[in-house]
């Protein structure tokens, strides 16, 4: 991404947030806290396409052996983290707004928090190998096993336990009936968090290369 | 790998009786997690009490004593072979795939010895109303046999790296939480007359879907 580009998601992402305050209504049971929903969602949504990242390359690493695709899993891994962090906290304080706490290990709470502990894990284990080729490996097992349990965490443990998220509020005959204002801010963060997600992303990947060109010199 | 190499139902067998044998030649790995989880168990029913009428609680706490002792001993079968130096020794007579089959049922053996211990210690000293003996045992073996499959292939994975028993909890904990959350809340359920099949669906298919996966993956274990 070129000068311009950068430039142009800055001026996307800065002008869907005015936007946000400014042009879309609120939703009545929500209040002003109908907002987090364009960081919030975005985020969170960052984070599978991230943990989703991370582990395709993974697999492709197992399978080529490339180490190419090994700094793109571990660099979707650094970014994930940090949009699941983005997405916990912001949770975290509409779930202070709205039921009173700030965690009470709602179903939804607790497989973000899984998900977190994942990454945790994947990044703890990296640290634990020097050897490049090993570390590359077995990182990239440990990832496909992980990636087993997130299905688990995410889609059926929130369905099998009674939760509070507001998919019924926002989203009540199970499709996207939100105000055709809200749902294009909505939207158009959605696209813009995922444009700011694989700028990061190739940020981190020409760093990681050139990192692995000096060990290699 | 040398054509001598097998993962037939032979191979896993003659792995499970060396694992079985050179475990009771030392008992040490058998001894340490016995006193483990009788250290915890002590610990839990001296901190609570009895608690014969909060059979949620009872639930919880069998399951954590059960997932302590799974985080202290599972990891070892692999990491003594690091340790003692006979991994390469084992690669070369068997596939990684019978190794890890063979691994596998002596996790799920060892961590049952462990419970035929604990369980009955856990219930008794807590206070325990009688279980629905079925659903019960059900619960029990197939949050076992999700514990094994995980931990297993973690210990794998860990036995390779620095600093193994502390990492070994902390990567292991994102596959053994689902089968903590399935467990626990079948075992309510079990106490309080509930349904249990959703839960035992849920571990059932969280163990497929592990052995699945660590089939394809031990393949790409070891390599150097």
């Amino acid at each position: 991404m070129g000068m311009i580009g950068r430039w142009l998601l800055f001026l996307w992402i800065a002008g869907w947030i005015v936007a946000a305050f400014l042009w879309a209504p609120l939703v009545p049971v929500l209040g002003e806290t109908t907002r987090v929903l364009y960081f919030h969602i975005p985020a969170a949504w960052v984070t599978v396409v991230a943990l989703a990242w991370s582990m395709g390359h993974s697999i492709l690493y197992l399978r080529s052996r490339r180490m190419e695709h090994d700094h793109q899993a571990a660099a979707a891994a650094e970014i994930g983290i940090l949009f699941c962090v983005v997405a916990t906290i912001s949770g975290s304080l509409w779930a202070k707004a709205m039921w009173g706490s700030y965690w009470n290990w709602d179903p939804r709470e607790t497989s973000i928090f899984f998900v977190l502990l994942v990454y945790a894990a994947y990044l703890a284990l990296r640290s634990a190998i020097e050897e490049e080729e090993r570390r590359a490996r077995l990182s990239a097992v440990y990832s496909a096993i992980a990636f087993v349990s997130v299905p688990f965490l995410i889609f059926v443990v929130p369905r099998i336990y009674f939760s509070l998220h507001p998919d019924p509020i926002i989203n009540p005959r199970g499709k996207l009936d939100m105000d055709p204002r809200i749902r294009i801010v909505f939207f158009a963060m959605l696209v813009g968090f995922t444009a700011l997600f694989f700028w990061l992303q190739s940020l981190r990947v020409r760093v990681a290369r050139l990192e692995h060109r000096l060990d290699q010199a | 790998m040398p054509s001598n190499g097998s993962s037939s139902g032979a191979a896993v067998w003659a792995i499970l009786r060396k694992e079985c044998r050179s475990e009771w030649r030392t008992r040490y790995g058998l001894n340490a997690a016995l006193l483990f989880a009788v250290t915890t168990l002590t610990g839990v029913s001296f901190a609570m009490g009895r608690l014969t009428d909060r059979t949620d609680m009872l639930a919880a706490l069998l399951w954590v004593v059960l997932l302590f002792a799974t985080l202290a001993s599972l990891s070892h079968a692999f990491v003594r072979e690091v340790e003692g130096h006979t991994l390469t020794m084992l690669r070369l007579v068997a596939s990684p795939t019978a190794i890890a089959l063979g691994k596998l049922l002596f996790n799920i053996v060892f961590l049952a010895v462990i419970e035929i211990v604990t369980v009955p210690l856990f219930l008794t000293l807590m206070g325990a109303p009688p279980p629905r003996w079925g659903a019960f045992l059900g619960l029990l073996g197939l949050g076992s046999l999700a514990l094994a499959c995980a931990s297993t292939l973690v210990g794998a994975v860990i036995s390779q790296t620095r600093g193994r028993g502390a990492l070994f909890a902390g990567v292991s904990i994102p596959l053994l939480l689902p089968v903590l959350a399935a467990a626990v809340s079948g075992m309510r359920s079990q106490w309080a007359g509930g349904p249990i099949a959703a839960e035992a669906r849920l571990l059932a298919a969280y163990s497929v879907a592990l052995l699945a996966a660590s089939l394809l993956l031990y393949d790409h274990l070891w390599e150097d």
